[in-house]
């Protein structure tokens, strides 16, 4: 896995690539808290790149969600590969998260419900 | 950020500025290298900055003993920024900003000194290996005997099992009789390869903040050499530096720790008022002192990590075995049910857990496999299993206690540990079956009919992710003879072999490491493939008068023969239980 990210005016997109295992998560953990310890209140993860997510990688979106509750904070999941939202199904997590196609739409999700 | 602009430190070569255009940079020892670096420990391309959708990221090119950025080992490509100091072999090179103006690399080491702070003029460098070649020979007539002697006893001293404590206890011993410093200190490294103050001792009378200078220690660890600043205030230039970590500083000796297999940390002493500064024998009896040492310490480090490992595997181990002993092995004779079930334990601690408890008239059934593997998993899977017990027996339905034990689980879960589970009650009398999925694998009815299907309803969340969270119950009439089958992940995710994960001994328990899986196709000739839910279907067809136990044990049999030799990497949990009819 590599973690890529974007700034853009509104938002930090973070954009995770490869497979989210029980080994990598850790690493994804550790960048998106390094990066809400910072300060960072509206961020977008691009999951266009995951091609593979486990358990272990769903609980580091779940940190992430928890720490960026509105109205205090915003998250919106996009680029959802099928095998992706697979497991987030599977989980029953769906309705957990904001999820938009893509990037654009999910900048435009995340500044509305900072401006809200 | 299309230029990536580098402050490079090769261990065997002056520093220089290098700016990396274009779209890939390798750097290496090799003169093919696009960065070349003197540093012969170094292999010849040893990693690359490569540029990718506008930022650069460093990864390592397979080399001998790794890429190191911000002083950890790189195991994926990561990004680079300004700031960051790759380190390979002996080597650094810091990311800049583009102004050229270093950006100070991270400290965070707990000890003062800057990097560019300036070493006295007197003071001498002497490659280690001078000393290491042959035996010490002390410059001056006088004290030769009594040094040779305190060489020896140490030698003999280091031969006998002892402490690190101990050993750092002895050498400062030694030093502080023969070279009578005012300060001694040994710098260790650490897991990080951080230079860590392990042990300082100071002659009466001396206080403030101890010496110490990154300088220094980068060309006494880095480069291995041994260092002698004779007389430091005699020294012009010296007297107007502004380097506060020497002030005051007349005399010092620095020795590194040096094995063959590389630099463990220093030696460094240090005087203010002494009217004798140290001299080169002194230097020369310090060295023979570090060499003796830096062997025995690299066998303690190793006995103590090898202790370590045992412990943290006997810990885990003894975790594993609490948590199987949770697990109820007999069950209940309850009239009117055959119920078995097993948990196969992956190598690692894991999470899956399963129960089967009588509640009058009735029982519940549940399976669950929590997020992520460690003693973290096997802690939660307890609480989860101890909150069943607890609440379950008398709830009104599976979905108010499966509500409960959510609300219980979320509660102050920072770390967003969640269970996924599957929990159910049976009425033994009717045969109504009521259940409630947890973001779990659906369970499966096998027909005394002969059919095979997954119980249809909502998934909901798993247990622990949401703070509130009213789970919903779906109901269903079993038939007499019906039963159903409960199970986890690892059983339709079990891997065949050609697998492309694997346990890497040696690291951290609970890890996986994931093999290209092309140098699984070349080893094996195959691809990994997973058990998957199609087999598991055909399988239960087939048992449609089997027992529980057969049903349980068969689809463990068929999970072994699958496959093969490939490492189990995630706990196996099997369920059956048939309803044998009113009684």
């Amino acid at each position: 896995m590599e973690i890529g990210e974007e700034r853009t005016a509104g938002a930090l997109v973070i954009v995770p690539v490869g497979r989210v295992d029980s080994v990598s998560s850790g690493e994804l953990e550790r960048h998106v808290v390094a990066r809400l310890d910072a300060g960072e209140r509206r961020v977008v993860i691009d999951m266009a790149g995951v091609e593979y997510i486990s358990s272990a990688g769903l609980r580091v979106l779940l940190v992430a969600a928890k720490r960026l509750k509105p109205p205090a904070g915003a998250l919106v999941l996009c680029g959802l590969g099928p095998g992706v939202r697979t497991v987030l199904e599977l989980a029953g997590f769906t309705s957990l998260f904001a999820v938009e196609p893509a990037r654009a739409q999910a900048l435009a999700r995340v500044e509305a419900q900072a401006s809200a | 950020m299309s230029t990536l602009h580098l402050l490079v430190q090769p261990r065997d070569g002056e520093p220089f500025r290098h700016e990396v255009r274009g779209e890939a940079a390798v750097l290496g020892r090799s003169s093919k290298a696009d960065v070349v670096l003197a540093d012969r420990y170094l292999s010849r391309q040893h990693a690359r900055l490569v540029l990718r959708e506008g930022s650069w990221f460093l990864e390592d090119l397979g080399s001998r003993n790794t890429t190191f950025l911000n002083d950890r080992p790189l195991a994926q490509p990561m990004p680079v920024r300004p700031g960051d100091v790759i380190r390979l072999a002996e080597s650094r090179i810091v990311v800049t900003e583009p102004g050229g103006g270093a950006a100070a690399p991270a400290a965070g080491d707990g000890l003062t000194g800057s990097t560019d702070e300036r070493l006295p003029e007197s003071t001498i460098f002497r490659p280690a290996s001078e000393f290491l070649a042959g035996p010490a020979v002390p410059g001056e007539g006088g004290g030769l005997a009594a040094r040779m002697r305190l060489i020896n006893e140490v030698h003999r001293a280091l031969a006998a099992p002892i402490t690190l404590e101990a050993l750092l206890d002895l050498i400062l011993d030694r030093v502080f009789v023969q070279l009578q410093p005012e300060e001694g200190a040994v710098f260790l490294r650490d897991e990080k390869g951080e230079l860590k103050r392990a042990a300082l001792r100071r002659a009466r009378g001396i206080t403030g903040e101890p010496l110490y200078s990154r300088r220094l220690a980068q060309e006494v660890t880095e480069k291995g050499v041994a260092a002698l600043v004779t007389d430091a205030s005699a020294d012009e230039r010296f007297a107007k530096a502004e380097s506060i970590v020497f002030s005051g500083v007349r005399s010092l000796l620095a020795a590194p720790l040096l094995d063959s297999e590389g630099c463990l940390g220093m030696i460094v002493l240090s005087a203010k008022s002494r009217l004798h500064p140290f001299q080169e024998d002194d230097l020369e009896l310090l060295m023979a002192l570090a060499s003796a040492a830096a062997m025995r310490l690299r066998n303690i480090a190793l006995a103590e990590e090898t202790a370590r490992r045992r412990l943290l595997d006997r810990e885990l181990e003894l975790a594993r075995d609490i948590q199987m002993a949770m697990l109820p092995k007999a069950f209940p004779h309850l009239g009117g049910i055959d119920v078995s079930a097993a948990l196969r334990p992956a190598r690692t601690v894991g999470g899956d857990l399963y129960d089967v408890m009588a509640d009058g008239e009735r029982v519940w059934l549940l399976v669950g496999d929590v997020s992520g593997k460690g003693v973290g998993a096997a802690l939660f899977m307890a609480v989860t299993k101890t909150l069943f017990r607890a609440i379950a027996p008398g709830s009104a339905s599976v979905a108010e206690a499966v509500s409960r034990m959510n609300r219980e689980l979320a509660r102050d879960n920072e770390r967003a540990m969640f269970v996924t589970a599957f929990a159910a009650r049976l009425d033994l009398a009717t045969g109504e079956l009521e259940y409630v999925n947890a973001g779990h694998n659906p369970t499966y009815r096998l027909e005394a009919a002969g059919a095979v299907a997954a119980l249809p309803g909502p998934v909901d969340p798993a247990l622990g992710a949401v703070e509130v969270h009213e789970y919903r119950s779906s109901r269903l009439r079993l038939a007499p003879k019906d039963a159903v089958l409960l199970y986890t992940d690892g059983v339709v995710e079990a891997r065949s072999a050609g697998t492309q994960a694997v346990e890497t001994p040696g690291l951290a328990a609970g890890r996986v490491v994931p093999v290209p899986s092309g140098a699984a196709v070349a080893v094996r000739g195959a691809v990994a493939e997973e058990f998957h839910t199609q087999r598991l279907e055909s399988y239960l067809k087939d048992c449609r008068d089997e027992t529980a136990e057969r049903i349980v044990q068969g689809l463990l049999e068929r999970l072994d023969e699958f496959v093969g030799d490939a490492p189990q990497y995630d706990d196996v949990t099997i369920l059956a239980l048939r309803w044998l009819g009113p009684s």
